[in-house]
């Protein structure tokens, strides 16, 4: 039961995420999804650390964590500096690097 | 007493479970990107609280620091310079695409998570270390034993992203402008 529904709940938030990700169009909703599928991963790391009784699992968690937060400092960067050049906040209109 | 205290136990762990995934629903349908932010937060103590009920207290705590803090009110910033404008959301077909995709994939992980578990799984641990796991000190000596590159490796990655955010942050906005329009 106990390492069943941490799969199940992992997998749910991940594809909720997933589905964030790839319906919605302003990029600061999309990191969200982002953070929400890094979150499920978390999850599911802990959770198996908790049943097979190991610290790695916590370990691997905390370097998660780190990459997120790098991660999300990056792309609020990104995004901010795209608003500042071209004063809009849909991803359809962002395609200055299209070939 | 036993029986009763690991009811509960399980009981709060589905409960608290739900509403994770309640909350995360509530991320991707809300129009308006403030109130994203604010179901995510939800969402990310829900998990801070299962995390403290499976025995991994100082995750918990990083978690409610890193990311329903810091995370969270570098997004609320942002969301506050940029006008948290409510966005359209219209049916199309790349939309029924996209949960067609997201739905097969939950099938699919869902198929993986119930089907095959025949084994229990063990611990390797002996149960004079399980009262430590979790805390402050048992992954602190782990963290500065078996598992030192990859930290060092994680400081290295912070400092990168600090230097390019403030390279992205410096850089002369006119010299954009010009080769846009150019």
């Amino acid at each position: 039961m106990g390492s069943q529904f941490v799969l199940i709940v992992s997998a749910s938030i991940f594809c909720i995420g997933a589905t964030g990700f790839l319906i919605r169009k302003n990029p600061l909703v999309m990191f969200m999804s982002l953070e929400l599928m890094l979150n499920a991963v978390n999850f599911l790391l802990i959770g198996y650390s908790h049943f097979l009784k190991s610290l790695d699992g916590q370990i691997f968690a905390l370097v998660v964590m780190t990459v997120a937060a790098a991660e999300v400092v990056v792309g609020l960067g990104i995004i901010l500096t795209i608003f500042r050049t071209r004063h809009e906040l849909n991803v359809d209109e962002i395609d200055a690097l299209k070939g | 007493m036993e029986i009763v205290n690991d009811f509960v136990y399980q009981a709060a762990i589905i409960i608290i479970g739900l509403t994770a995934v309640c909350a995360s629903l509530g991320v991707i349908l809300c129009s308006s990107p403030i109130y994203s932010a604010l179901y995510l937060i939800g969402n990310m103590v829900c998990l801070a609280m299962l995390y403290l009920l499976y025995h991994a207290e100082f995750i918990a705590a990083v978690q409610m620091i890193v990311y329903a803090g810091a995370v969270m009110i570098l997004f609320l910033f942002i969301i506050a310079l940029l006008g948290g404008k409510k966005e359209l959301q219209e049916n199309s077909l790349q939309r029924t695409i996209a949960f067609g995709f997201a739905g097969l994939l939950f099938g699919e992980l869902l198929l993986a998570a119930t089907v095959g578990a025949t084994k229990p799984i063990e611990g390797i641990f002996d149960p004079i270390n399980l009262k430590v796991i979790g805390g402050a000190k048992a992954i602190g000596l782990t963290l500065y034993s078996k598992h030192l590159i990859p930290f060092e490796l994680a400081s290295i990655l912070l400092l990168v992203a600090t230097i390019g955010v403030i390279c992205l942050a410096k850089f002369p906005l006119k010299q954009i402008k010009k080769s846009l329009n150019s």
